[in-house]
């Protein structure tokens, strides 16, 4: 079940934080939330939080009056609203035309749906026996880095222009 | 430096749906490929529209996949009537960071000043040798509206509409865009259709 830290700010209407349906815990539009949510089950944000997410083997969904600034580890991650943070997802993240993104996404599979307002870092993680993939980011380049060997265009058969 | 242009596979028309389509087979996207292949921690840069399969066809072949949609983000500044050059700031990665850039047709939907100034960004994006694909629609192409440029199997292309964006086409001759692109240096060009060019630039080592 969900547990939630710091601050909860529910304003003056009934939205709570409820689990209506089972095995879903939904933080409803007029929540606010600071700190750390941990759940072993789906959560459904359409209120704000800001922080760290993580329900490791279960479902996230932002929805599309969600506004969520985390870094995020589920299973699997919807986003219909806005997310600013990364996400690791155990298997798949889905965008849709609706979210707003910034931040990198470590997954299984990805899907995004045209018209998604992205910007974003993809990895996918490789499948056992290919070849591990490490973690660089750009600013971390550094003097050990391969150099280039130098790109050869191939011999496609062509005509002077 | 020597400039090549091969005619490429000729486009299919296909009125289903009252959408037309139009497919070729990429060359330029394959010799990109075969460029990233000599680099098993290649990170490229897609400047969009997204697009989920090309997403995935780049994810799967590079080590890191930056995707900041360049179209979505000039559409929603025009809209807003502020001046393009507000957009340029999201391209905020370090310098040489990557070594390839996808600009697909984002030129067409610019003025020449504001090319230059993507340009000259994305030349200091790219790692030395890093490479760009930019492709020219020509009239006829442009007629379609903004397009995502679909990857599938084998190379081949598919254009797919993108109803949410409305933007400003700038036709342009061959030449105007190579002058534009300065300093990065043509590499190869292919001829899809009339008047319908793709193009691969590198920048210098």
């Amino acid at each position: 079940m969900l547990k939630k830290s710091k601050q909860v700010d529910t304003g003056n209407k009934s939205s709570i934080i409820q689990t209506p349906v089972e095995g879903k815990t939904i933080i409803g539009e007029q929540i606010i939330i600071d700190g750390t949510i941990r759940g072993k089950e789906d959560l459904l944000i359409e209120g704000s939080v800001k922080g760290r997410i993580e329900v490791e083997r279960h479902h996230l969904t932002v929805g599309s009056k969600g506004q969520v600034e985390a870094e995020i580890q589920a299973a699997n991650v919807t986003i219909s609203g806005r997310l600013v943070g990364n996400i690791n997802a155990a298997e798949k993240v889905k965008i849709t035309k609706d979210a707003d993104f910034n931040g990198e996404i470590t997954a299984k599979s990805i899907s995004v749906e045209d018209g998604a307002y992205l910007k974003a870092v993809i990895e996918l993680k490789r499948e056992p026996h290919k070849k591990p993939v490490s973690v660089v980011k750009p600013e971390e380049k550094s003097a050990s880095e391969p150099v280039k060997e130098p790109f050869t265009l191939a011999g496609k058969s062509s005509k002077g222009n | 430096m020597t400039f090549f242009a091969t005619s490429s596979d000729r486009p299919r028309q296909d009125s289903g749906h009252g959408v037309k389509t139009v497919d070729y087979t990429s060359n330029v996207l394959q010799l990109f490929i075969e460029g990233l292949d000599a680099h098993p921690t290649a990170q490229v840069l897609d400047l969009g529209p997204v697009c989920q399969e090309n997403i995935r066809f780049f994810a799967r072949r590079v080590k890191r996949l930056y995707v900041c949609d360049m179209f979505i983000r000039l559409e929603r500044c025009l809209g807003k009537g502020d001046p393009v050059d507000r957009i340029w700031h999201e391209l905020d990665y370090p310098p040489e960071s990557f070594d390839g850039i996808l600009i697909w047709e984002l030129a067409d939907r610019l003025d020449d000043g504001e090319v230059r100034a993507l340009v000259k960004l994305c030349y200091t994006l790219l790692k030395p040798g890093g490479m760009a694909v930019v492709l020219v629609l020509g009239e006829q192409a442009a007629r379609l509206g903004v397009n995502s440029f679909v990857i599938g199997q084998d190379f081949k292309v598919r254009l797919r509409s993108q109803y949410h964006l409305h933007l400003p086409i700038r036709s342009r001759q061959n030449r105007d865009i190579l002058a534009m692109m300065t300093p990065l240096k043509p590499a190869k060009s292919f001829i899809c259709r009339p008047g319908f060019m793709e193009f691969l630039f590198i920048r210098d080592r």
